[in-house]
């Protein structure tokens, strides 16, 4: 197989990347063995949330992040790159209807009850914005044991929020229809998609709401129709209703995936999901070809002028660390910077910040990785979202604001090398 | 101050003590055992769970193996629920001297250990991924016991015959007047109280902390710690108990044992059984110990290394080094070693032997209180043990298999139903999820409790009734002794599992701003 682009990885970052090389003219290729972290996490778009103290603007703490940071990615990026990200994603998903900015925030509740940084939220987590207060009723289902409204409203009640305000905050368990013990959240976001589902929850509800609150749901409002289930549940109720994200599977991030799965379709763009990249040829230091393996297929091989790297950290064997100490790049081989050479790699306190947790590749300016002594490891490589070394993505709530910008921006780096 | 009055003082809630309690609460003494963590959080609580069937001591230590088969035959019959079947082997590893076999058939005749020799292809047609290159395997009847599962059932027993267990109770010191232990004065740890608990009799079963608490009677006991880690692999990577046909060493012993394998262990003295750390280099060498028995063994997921502390004892025992030891229990009556009546001590031993140390302790116990009543711990079975069949490893799959749609799965990889969990919270009285943890195997298996602990603390908050800071703290405490036992090992696919239940914590959940 030939293209102009070859993507590795189908998480926020490759999927940035793959959409904005088919849509600038390139014919491109996505391969990955199977779907990435946006399965995992929120749809949320966390730019920055912790500089280790609470970020109330991005866009203001991000020059001052860097300048003390040199080796995150994101003192690879100008901040009007990470703004242009976020516009582009809007534009690109208009059915989550992303909401919010780089400038301020917004504080969303967690499934444990503590009010989260984030920048950029679907429409219809959007709901749930702590920052003036307010009042609200979380719902628990019956059979989902992935959310526990109690626990969460008792936590959420006692936040201490930077601007004062107060949040009163209470649980209403549902007996909903049905008789399965252990419904996941896709099952219910399925059963959701019935009408009949929808108005059974929504006039037991009814009930039980007091006036002035807001409605808060484990994110499993439908799934391919959810823009209908939520506003349904809306106007049912007349009252803002909202979505928390909880355990995996991440409804809400199965429907982003799924939009610009779409997306890159659209683009002209090939997806192939199912084989390992297990290696590459190389000449001089230029990219030939990768080599796929499929369960019980012959490797194939995909030829490129320009390949992506996007395929995560630690979590997604991307950056391997071996029972000896070893630590590599799983796809090329490249070299792994800031991993240290000896104890200690992890510290005694599980929230301590790890010494082996920014492991990762080093780029240069443009996003390519570069080898021991500065220089691109291969001229025409460029590797964006996780992979990339520097960062702690989940102590910063940063990962999905990383994965769309350096994804955006390698592909931006690539189009402007092409023409 | 509260008062407590009884017959007999246990100090000590491992199994040697628990052990204590059933028994001498079976012979109709009103006996209280006070521990100053939960049952079994000391040694007990941290071996690999060989149920020895003495092989591994028929050479250097042959009293200590004849100890291991007979209780071996005894627990067979009184703890079956505890016990799974499996069987042992030995074998010759190329490391090993091939001299030592041939003692070591020997020493299984002397010790009464049954033991046959098998060809090595039949030994790796039953465990296949046995390194190749052995070149001579025994069956002996090893076998793998729950240590918290035994020891819940000797307290659960000895309480139906009326004992008082208190756990979280931490002796201040002892009472002694007129030359004679006449009770302690212990903190309730979880109500803050002091309470005097007098006893004619006191019973130190403290394990690698009886030295501590002698020293409060004024006797000297001096323990040897003898430090060993173990590592539990995420997978059955034999089914058979493996043991190194040699001179017992480090890593030589691989356990199977409900759904995960334990290698184990190391042997260092230790100077304080509380302070001491898991170091790089012993998990290294437990890593190369198991290669040798199952070539691979590091391309398998480690999920969590810990270490346990033998209380090892010998008078007169100085500079020697703790392996060699003798692994036989000591009872220690201080009215003729040190003139101080009404006041036993019980150490050395195993696991395996509790329940002999036990009766020791208290046919001792009952001469010194003029009490003339037979020991029938050997013959009646523990609680879910009358039917006397062992646990195997499908029973939690075929009970899940009976609810499948009536009951929510809370922990995936062990497989505990929520019913189970909420039960096992109300019964425990706990809000600590680490005593649930080691009463149901809570978030014990490959996932580290990466998605049944949110479940769990929502739980817990909704059926103890605790504030949302209380269940915060439980949660956190969770995470960080989890974190205590994956941190030394943390590489390859099990770091991956780490790096992802750090997305649901911090990233998802945000815990790190949990109000406290």
């Amino acid at each position: 197989m030939s293209a102009d682009a070859v993507v590795i990885g189908a998480g926020l970052a490759g999927l940035t990347a793959a959409i904005r090389l088919a849509e600038g003219g390139l014919s491109t290729t996505l391969v990955a063995k199977g779907v990435g972290a946006t399965h995992l996490a929120p749809a949320s778009i966390d730019v920055l949330g912790y500089a280790p103290a609470l970020v109330e603007s991005p866009a203001r703490a991000l020059p001052a992040f860097t300048d003390e940071r040199p080796d995150h990615p994101y003192a690879r990026l100008s901040p009007r790159i990470v703004a242009a990200s976020m516009d582009w994603l809007r534009e690109r998903v208009p059915a989550i209807s992303y909401t919010g900015s780089l400038d301020e925030n917004l504080l969303v509740p967690t499934a444990v009850g503590v009010a989260k940084p984030t920048a950029l939220v679907p429409e219809a987590m959007a709901g749930g914005d702590l920052r003036a207060g307010g009042r609200f009723a979380f719902v628990g289902l019956r059979a989902l044991k992935d959310f526990y409204p109690a626990y969460l409203a008792e936590n959420l009640s006692q936040a201490k929020l930077p601007s004062g305000a107060a949040v009163e905050a209470r649980a209403v368990e549902l007996r909903d229809p049905g008789d399965e013990a252990d419904v996941n959240p896709l099952g219910y976001a399925r059963q959701f998609e019935e009408p009949g589902f929808r108005k059974a929850v929504a006039s037991e509800l009814l009930s039980r709401v007091e006036p002035g609150e807001a409605v808060g749901f484990p994110a499993t409002l439908g799934l391919d129709n959810h823009r209908t289930v939520w506003r349904e549940l809306q106007d049912l109720l007349e009252r803002p209703v909202f979505e928390v994200p909880t355990l995996p599977p991440s409804v809400p991030g199965i429907r982003l995936f799924r939009a610009l799965r779409e997306r890159f379709r659209q683009a002209g763009g090939r997806l192939v999901m199912g084989p390992t990249v297990v290696g590459a040829d190389t000449r001089d230091v230029v990219v030939e070809r990768v080599v796929v393996q499929a369960a019980a297929a012959r490797p194939a091989t995909h030829e490129a002028r320009w390949f992506v790297l996007a395929t995560g950290g630690f979590a997604a064997g991307a950056i391997h660390l071996d029972s000896h100490g070893e630590v590599w790049e799983s796809v090329f081989g490249l070299p792994v910077a800031g991993a240290p050479g000896a104890e200690p790699r992890f510290l005694p306190r599980y929230l301590d910040d790890h010494p082996m947790a920014r492991a990762g590749l080093a780029v240069d300016e443009v996003l390519r990785p570069i080898d021991a002594r500065g220089r691109p490891a291969l001229e025409n490589l460029f590797a964006c979202g996780a992979v990339l070394g520097g960062a702690e993505p989940w102590r910063e709530q940063s990962g999905n604001g990383l994965a769309l910008s350096t994804g955006f921006a390698a592909a931006s780096h690539i189009l402007e090398r092409v023409s | 101050m509260a008062t407590l009055q009884a017959d007999v003082l246990v100090i000590g809630g491992g199994s040697t003590g628990v052990g204590v309690a059933r028994d001498a609460t079976m012979r109709g003494l009103s006996t209280v055992l006070v521990d100053r963590g939960d049952l079994a959080t000391g040694t007990t609580g941290r071996f690999h769970g060989l149920l020895h069937s003495g092989g591994r001591y028929v050479v250097k230590d042959p009293k200590a193996a004849l100890e291991c088969i007979h209780e071996n035959r005894v627990l067979r019959e009184i703890a079956a629920d505890c016990i799974e079947d499996t069987g042992g082997l030995f074998v010759t590893t190329p490391i090993d001297d091939p001299a030592y076999a041939d003692r070591f058939v020997e020493g299984c005749r002397g010790a009464d250990v049954p033991v046959e020799e098998i060809p090595v292809a039949e030994a790796i047609r039953r465990e296949p991924r046995l390194n190749p290159r052995i070149t001579r395997a025994f069956i002996v009847p090893d076998a793998s016991v729950d240590s918290w599962k035994t020891v819940w059932g000797c307290a659960r027993s000895a309480m139906a015959y009326g004992a008082k267990i208190l756990p979280y109770h931490e002796v201040l010191r002892l009472v002694v007047e007129d030359s004679a232990v006449k009770g302690a004065v212990v903190e309730d740890h979880r109500g803050g109280e002091e309470m005097e608990i007098h006893a004619d009799l006191v019973v130190n079963a403290a394990g690698a902390w009886a030295g501590r608490i002698a020293a409060m009677a004024g006797c000297e006991v001096t323990i040897l710690p003898g430090k060993g880690i173990m590592i539990a692999m995420n997978h059955r990577l034999v089914n058979t108990v493996v043991n190194r046909c040699e001179m017992p060493a480090d890593g030589d012993i691989i356990v199977p044992i409900r759904t995960v394998s334990v290698i184990g262990t190391t042997d260092e003295k230790v100077a304080d059984p509380d302070d001491w750390d898991i170091t790089r280099d012993e998990v290294q060498k437990m890593l190369d110990a198991g290669e040798n028995l199952v070539p691979g063994f590091r391309e398998a997921r480690a999920l969590r290394v810990w270490g346990g502390v033998r209380p090892l004892f010998q008078e007169k025992a100085e500079g020697t080094d703790t392996r060699d030891v003798t692994r036989a229990h000591t009872l220690l009556n201080h009215r003729t070693r040190d003139g101080l009546e009404r006041f036993l001590t019980i150490t050395g031993g195993k696991f395996c032997t509790f329940r002999l140390m036990a009766e020791d302790t208290v046919d001792v116990l009952c001469a010194e209180l003029g009490v003339d009543r037979a020991c029938r711990t050997a013959h009646e079975p523990l609680p879910d043990s009358e039917d006397r069949r062992f646990y195997w490893l499908g029973a939690r799959v075929a009970a899940r298999e009976e609810n499948l749609h009536r009951d929510q799965l809370i922990c995936e990889c062990e497989m505990i139903p929520r019913r189970r969990l909420e039960e096992a919270m109300s019964r425990r009285a706990t809000t600590d999820l680490d005593d649930i943890r080691r009463t149901v195997r809570l978030g014990m298996g490959p996932c580290q409790g990466g998605f049944c602990i949110y479940r769990a603390t929502g739980i817990l908050h909704q059926v103890q009734r605790i504030p949302a800071l209380a269940a915060n703290g439980s949660l956190l405490d969770f995470l960080q002794e989890r974190w205590k036992g994956v941190q030394p090992i943390l590489y390859g696919d099990q770091l991956r599992q780490a790096r992802l239940d750090d997305w649901i914590f911090q990233g998802l959940l945000d815990v790190g701003h949990l109000p406290v």
